[in-house]
């Protein structure tokens, strides 16, 4: 049974020796967000965290939720853990301050976010799916709009959905058959059925606001007649209190592998009241907006499982007395040594050390472009932030949820047959962790979404800001002598990616379906450059601060960064070669040889 | 035959002053004559100079856009007369133009005083587009109706290829024969011979195409937005679509063209049957909308807050609004596939559909009745029309038993041109030649005109040589082979280079020369800059560097091989398109070839030798300012401004074409003329020596980069201009180990060129020019 703890001193290693947080005061409207701030915020996130949600996480999984008359219910705790998240003003976090919100910078969210995710991931669903749907009406509705929903949003009040997936469309939403009525005051009359809703009925706010993809009547068929609604599950009267149900149903939840604390809801709307967010015929573009911040969320999720896995794993490593090690006994005095003596514990322990670590680095740096893509004072500077995120998105969203699958294998792996139990709490990570790939766009979604839109795009200036830095920084330390070790590898790397990038554009412009056959090869391959370049920044850090080493924090940064550079990059290796060669053997079947 | 040298014009409006500009440029004396302004009652002129219109139309060219002249040194070939005074000077003449307003009594008046004055044997043609020759010649003496045709050209004549030749019934031979020589050689022109029947080929077809447009716009309710996308490039018409070139043609001479051909077309002639009152388009012309030289047309330009916002007419209410983005289910389609556009059955494909099914069955019927011979129709059309396939190639692309028997479920009465290429088209293949459908129902071999060689016939029945993805390598008989660039706009890349060295050791055991050459309409507009902004962004700067290099060598390569090397450029010639016609032994160029080096548009600098060649060039000039810094200052002019020049002829002068290179006027003899160049400079052919530089060094750097601060300082250049004209001094003052002193080798200037090229291609600002005009084809002033 692991046991969490936030593991705040490399989150601030990240934020303030890695990347540049300081600065986050100097970005419009995160004036307040300095160290002095911060510390404290993430040290209160962290007993949070650790105290209230962590211990709901594997009753809520073994309880579930629970459908009687169109009512769900969360499991035991969760109504009083989501008070004091309310409370505590969490759900204001990076809010507008005009709605009643804190407007901390994104790169300190993703830090409280991933301890949400380590904590009790189906917990956190809730107020991030709120979160999701207060990014998107701030970013698309009207002012009136806003004013309804917003403050309710942010102070926890109410909670929110995104309501895309129907029985015949997931992926291809321009099958979407959710009606939506033009009336005469204004508003729509939305009606249709809408599956996989997360968040959809639950018991901790007492009203529910759905944004609803829909189209009306005389829309075009496809992807360009859909439109954006917000639907209150909830009538909301003149003093904007939830009255009477809207015609919105909770009609089944969904038994599921993983998340079982977090309701997955079949919702019928029957002609009830919404309003149009954003432009007729252009519910899209919001539906991308919310999506890609979705996205980048999932893939804090990955990170906060790889931390809470690797905490149960090493805790588990340290305490299971088995077999002595291959050096001689470690601990004569116990009856056999832990299992940490093992060199292949170590190694299981290593790789999630170093994915874990490296997740977060490579994470902090797309939350802090983030941060500059929306309050940089130099609008030059907010695009190229901006292609930066869209570059990256698909990127940490796959990789870090695949890394994390693989992780909390490890974690079960590493506790041998006891892993293998509900007891032990550590398969629950896996089958939490397995959601994780699929959802906001398969992680195979991801990988087309890099090559086919994210590279091409704008003769791929997205890339420059990627590869220019890393380039940059090569060229300027290359005569570093310490840094070989890291610097090398890196450099190969890089090169194998700069060589595959070209690759697949020219392959892509003449053989489409060769590029696509290699995507989720490529994206790999493009993941662990980001994170071998974050490691070998790390490991020049950890290297100028190892005199004044006395918690052992940066000799184990330069371990683990080498240990990244021998043992995980070169899997680079492989991929490039995967990329590289032919591969009509992925189309050469006919279906009917299947 | 008749032999053409003297030449006058009579009538000097646009057509007419635009015809002796292109005499001109083709480097004949030419009369141009006009009348005396203002005669009054007593015959006396109130002007002081009595050939007053004529001098001001020569002045007018100068100034026109697109310009008439190839080299403005033209216009002193042509001499500005007037009627009453002068006319007997046409005595001299072998060929009398007559270019006036079409006005059937003044042209016979004019004739008569003509046929009183020419010598024996002078051509006399009229350039009239609306008037039957059979019209213009009544009452005319035999001598004068045998030496008399039409030939008439199109606006704007140096540019447009296409000449409609119309033989009277009494036309000798021998002057067709000798006007269509002298129009194709000397003036370039494809000569297409139409019968003498209203409107001819091109506007007899084409008039009825813009007249369709229009009718059916009206009809159908589609927006002119909507019309201009799709009634445009998927149908292989011109991609402004055809309202705007409405705008561009001029609105007002539009229900004159119309009314006239209606005017001489039977009453069952499909031209008459789709006649329609267009209340709208006469209220415009009355309002002055007359189009872009007028205050606007079915487009005009408002400035709203010192905005410009392009606006459009609503075909229905007459109101002007912005124009609208719209999304088109065809518009992406290739006319290659043409027929996938007329499936599709939208509201938009139904009007494309509409118009031009009606035009190519039009064109059905009008075999043999303006012309024998389908292929001339075709021809008319791409040329005075620009239609990129004929109709009878489009009709052969939609398939004829398809479109026969859509029309048919339409009611349309299919003719019987139509009806015999059912079968098997208009036009097929066998391995040695084209054959066209002729008009017994039998397949005839499409004849090119004698020595036009197109490198399309040579590769239908070869195999190349060598050959990749960027270029081919064939044979092109007598020992010469023809280096063909066949990548996308024929831009460069490694694999262009790379097959450049192969063909340099395949001709250099096997062939005797070689000329670098292709059909397309563009030499060559550079190096690939999609592939390089990739790179670049990638950071993939030692890709960047090889290839530079391997540019470099390959270009080397090819001017010190063993053998002659003729390029062969047409279009453009930009870039690294102009530094392979730097590195070749000799230019045959076609007269409309634009060339320059223009990397600093894109914020580069020329690196494949071109900054080398063009010091060579100036430095070396027996008639050009001696001393060391002369040649290098108007090398680094012409390469910081990305001078282009707007012909052939200023090609010479900018020195990208040297003295002996030679110019071919007509487009489909490039090649033909290619090969005997390549052919007269085999025998004792030797490679050029190595030049080598004595260049002024850092003091001239500083004479530079003072020029360049007070451009930037005075606006006239942009910052960006400015770092990158710093570049280009660099280079060009020989790098800041240069003494007039000292002798640098070729070598060292191109490593300067490298140099210079790595250190400017990493810098932002030129990043953001490249991919500025990747994304929208416009050049970056930043």
């Amino acid at each position: 049974m692991p046991n969490y703890q936030a593991p705040i001193r490399d989150m601030q290693f990240v934020l303030y020796e890695l990347h540049n947080a300081s600065k986050l005061v100097e970005l419009t409207g995160f004036e307040q967000a300095s160290q002095d701030l911060v510390i404290p915020v993430l040290n209160a996130a962290a007993s949070f965290n650790e105290q209230v949600l962590f211990p709901l996480n594997r009753s809520g999984d073994e309880q579930g939720c629970l459908l009687e008359q169109g009512k769900v219910s969360t499991p035991t705790g969760f109504k009083q853990a989501y008070q004091q998240l309310c409370e505590g003003g969490w759900t204001a976090f990076n809010c507008d301050t005009q709605y009643g919100g804190m407007n901390m910078p994104k790169s300190v969210h993703s830090m409280v976010e991933e301890m949400l995710c380590s904590a009790n991931l189906s917990f956190g669903i809730y107020p991030g799916l709120t979160y999701g749907v207060y990014q998107a009406l701030h970013s698309f509705a009207s002012s009136a709009l806003k004013d309804k929903f917003l403050p309710k949003l942010v102070d926890g009040k109410w909670s929110g959905t995104m309501c895309l997936t129907e029985a015949h469309c997931g992926t291809d939403l321009g099958l979407c058959r959710t009606q939506a009525k033009p009336q005469k005051n204004g508003s729509y009359l939305i009606s249709g059925t809408k599956i996989f809703i997360s968040a959809g009925q639950h018991d901790l706010t007492d009203n529910i606001i759905h944004l609803v993809l829909a189209r009306r009547p005389d829309a075009v068929a496809g992807i360009k007649g859909i439109s954006l609604f917000v639907v209150p599950r909830n009538h909301i009267d003149e003093n904007g209190e939830s009255g009477a149900n809207n015609n919105v149903i909770c009609s089944s939840i969904e038994n599921k592998m993983g998340i079982k604390a977090s309701a997955t809801c079949t919702i019928n709307f029957e002609d009830a009241q919404g309003w149009l967010v954003g432009d007729l015929n252009k519910g899209m573009r919001g539906m991308f907006s919310m999506m890609n911040r979705a996205r980048l969320a999932v893939s804090i999720q990955g990170i906060g499982l790889c931390e809470i896995s690797y905490q149960g794993a090493v805790e588990y490593a340290k305490t299971r007395l088995q077999g002595r090690s291959l050096t001689g006994a470690k601990h004569p005095d116990k009856i056999a040594d832990p299992i940490i003596v093992h060199p292949d514990v170590r190694r299981m322990l290593m790789t999630m050390r170093a994915y874990t670590q490296g997740c977060r680095a490579f994470g902090a740096w797309v939350s802090q472009e983030y941060d500059n893509s929306i309050a940089h004072k130099d609008a030059k500077r907010r695009k190229a932030a901006d292609e930066f995120v869209q570059l990256t998105t698909p990127i940490v969203k796959s990789l870090f949820t695949d890394v994390a699958f693989e992780c909390t294998n490890l974690g079960v792996q590493v506790f041998g047959g006891h892993g293998f139990i509900h007891e032990s709490a550590m398969e629950q990570y896996v089958r939490d962790c397995r959601i994780t790939q699929i959802y906001e766009g398969t992680n195979g979604i991801q990988a087309l979404d890099l090559i086919g839109r994210k590279l091409p795009e704008k003769a791929g200036r997205n890339l420059r800001h990627f590869f220019h830095p890393i380039q940059e920084y090569i060229e300027k330390n290359a005569a570093n002598t310490q840094l070989i070790p890291f610097i090398q590898p890196l450099t190969k790397a890089f090169e194998r990616l700069q060589q595959a990038t070209g690759h697949i554009v020219l392959v892509g412009l003449s053989k489409p379906e060769q590029a696509a056959a290699v995507a989720s090869e490529y994206l790999k391959l493009f993941g662990l450059v980001a994170l071998a370049f974050m490691w070998c920044k790390m490991a020049q850090i950890a290297q100028q601060n190892l005199t004044q080493d006395t918690e052992g924090f940066y000799t184990a940064k330069v371990t683990t960064s080498l240990f990244f550079m021998q043992k995980i990059l070169p899997q680079t290796s492989a991929l490039f070669a995967a990329i590289m060669t032919d591969s009509k053997t992925i189309m050469a079947l006919d279906e009917e040889q299947f | 035959m008749n032999e053409i040298k003297n030449i006058c014009v009579i009538g000097a409006g646009v057509m007419g002053s635009g015809i002796a500009a292109h005499i001109a440029n083709a480097g004949h004396r030419v009369l141009l004559f006009d009348i005396v302004p203002n005669t009054n009652s007593e015959g006396l002129c109130s002007a002081q100079d009595r050939s007053i219109i004529a001098k001001s139309a020569i002045k007018k060219l100068l100034k026109t856009n697109p310009e008439p002249f190839t080299h403005k040194r033209n216009a002193k070939r042509i001499v500005a007369l007037n009627i009453d005074d002068h006319l007997s000077q046409i005595s001299e003449c072998d060929w009398i133009i007559e270019a006036i307003v079409e006005n059937i009594a003044l042209k016979q008046a004019l004739y008569t005083r003509i046929e009183a004055l020419r010598k024996p044997g002078s051509i006399v043609s009229s350039n009239t587009s609306t008037i039957l020759l059979s019209t213009l010649v009544k009452g005319m003496p035999p001598r004068f109706t045998e030496d008399f045709c039409i030939t008439h050209f199109f606006n704007p004549p140096r540019y447009m290829r296409l000449m409609e030749i119309v033989k009277g019934e009494h036309t000798k031979n021998s002057v067709i024969d000798a006007v269509n020589q002298f129009c194709d050689y000397r003036l370039g022109k494809s000569v297409v011979s139409c019968k003498d029947s209203p409107g001819f080929i091109a506007n007899r077809l084409g008039v009825f195409w813009i007249y369709s447009a229009l009718v059916e716009a009206f009809d159908s309710g589609i927006s002119v937005e909507e019309a201009d996308i799709i009634l445009a490039k998927p149908c292989g018409v011109p991609k402004t679509g055809v309202f705007a070139l409405m705008d561009l043609v001029g609105l007002d001479l539009l229900p004159n063209v119309i009314d006239s051909m209606l005017a001489a077309l039977p009453a069952d002639d499909a031209f008459v049957a789709i006649k329609r009152e267009l209340p709208l388009l006469l209220k415009m012309i009355d309002q002055g909308y007359t189009g872009r030289k007028g205050k606007g047309g079915f487009y005009r330009v408002k400035t709203v807050q010192g905005a410009k916002v392009k606006e459009v007419i609503d075909l229905h209410t007459g109101h002007y609004a912005p124009v609208k983005r719209v999304d088109i289910a065809g518009s992406k389609i290739n006319v290659n596939n043409i027929k996938q556009l007329f499936e599709l059955e939208d509201k938009a494909s139904s009007y494309a559909w509409r118009v031009m099914s009606r035009t190519l069955a039009y064109a059905t019927q009008l075999v043999p009745q303006v012309a024998d011979d389908i292929n001339a129709v075709d021809e008319a059309m791409r040329l005075g029309y620009n239609w990129k396939l004929g109709p009878f190639e489009l009709i052969d692309k939609i398939g004829a038993r398809w479109f026969k028997e859509k029309l048919q479920a339409e009611n349309i009465a299919i003719s019987a041109t139509l009806e015999a290429a059912v079968a098997q088209g208009f036009y097929k293949k066998d391995e040695a030649q084209i054959l066209s459908l002729n008009t017994q129902g039998g397949y005839s071999s499409v004849q090119r005109a004698a020595g036009v060689v197109m490198l399309s016939d040579i590769k239908r029945n070869a195999q190349a040589i060598l050959s990749n993805p960027s270029a081919s390598l064939w044979d092109i008989g007598d020992g010469v082979v023809c280096f063909e660039f066949t990548s996308k706009m024929n831009s460069l890349d490694s694999d262009t280079m790379k097959l450049l060295h192969k063909s340099i050791l395949e001709v250099s055991s096997n062939y005797q020369a070689m000329v670098i050459y292709s059909d397309a309409d563009n030499f060559s507009a550079g190096a690939n800059l999609g592939l390089a902004m990739f790179a670049a962004n990638i950071a993939a700067w030692p890709e960047i560097a090889s290839i530079v290099q391997a540019g470099q060598q390959a270009y080397k390569a090819l001017k010190y091989s063993p053998f002659p090397v003729v390029s062969a450029p047409c279009g453009m010639a930009l870039g690294g398109g102009c530094e392979i016609l730097l590195h070749s032994d000799a230019i045959q160029a076609h007269i409309e070839t634009y060339s320059g080096l223009v990397e600093a548009g894109v914020g580069l600098v020329p690196a494949w030798g071109g900054c080398k060649e063009m010091l060579h060039r100036w430095m070396n000039d027996p008639h050009y300012t001696k001393g060391p810094i002369a040649g290098p200052a108007k090398a680094f002019e012409l390469i910081s401004m990305a001078t282009v020049s707007k012909s052939a002829e200023q090609a010479k002068s900018n020195k990208v074409m040297r003295p002996s290179d030679t110019i071919t006027m007509n487009r489909y003899r490039l090649l033909a003329d290619a090969k005997q160049k390549a052919l007269s400079l085999v025998e004792h052919y030797k490679a050029p020596s190595e030049p080598s530089f004595n260049l002024p060094g850092p003091s001239a750097k500083a004479v530079f980069d003072m020029t360049i601060a007070s451009y930037v300082r005075s606006a006239k250049a942009t910052k960006h201009d400015g770092v990158v004209a710093l570049e280009i001094a660099e280079i060009l003052s020989g790098g800041p180990k240069a003494d007039p002193q000292v002798t640098q080798s070729e070598d060292e200037i191109l490593a300067l060129e490298r140099t210079s090229f790595m250190r400017i291609i990493r810098h932002p600002d030129s990043l953001d020019r490249v991919e500025h005009i990747l994304l929208t084809g416009k050049p970056l002033r930043n």
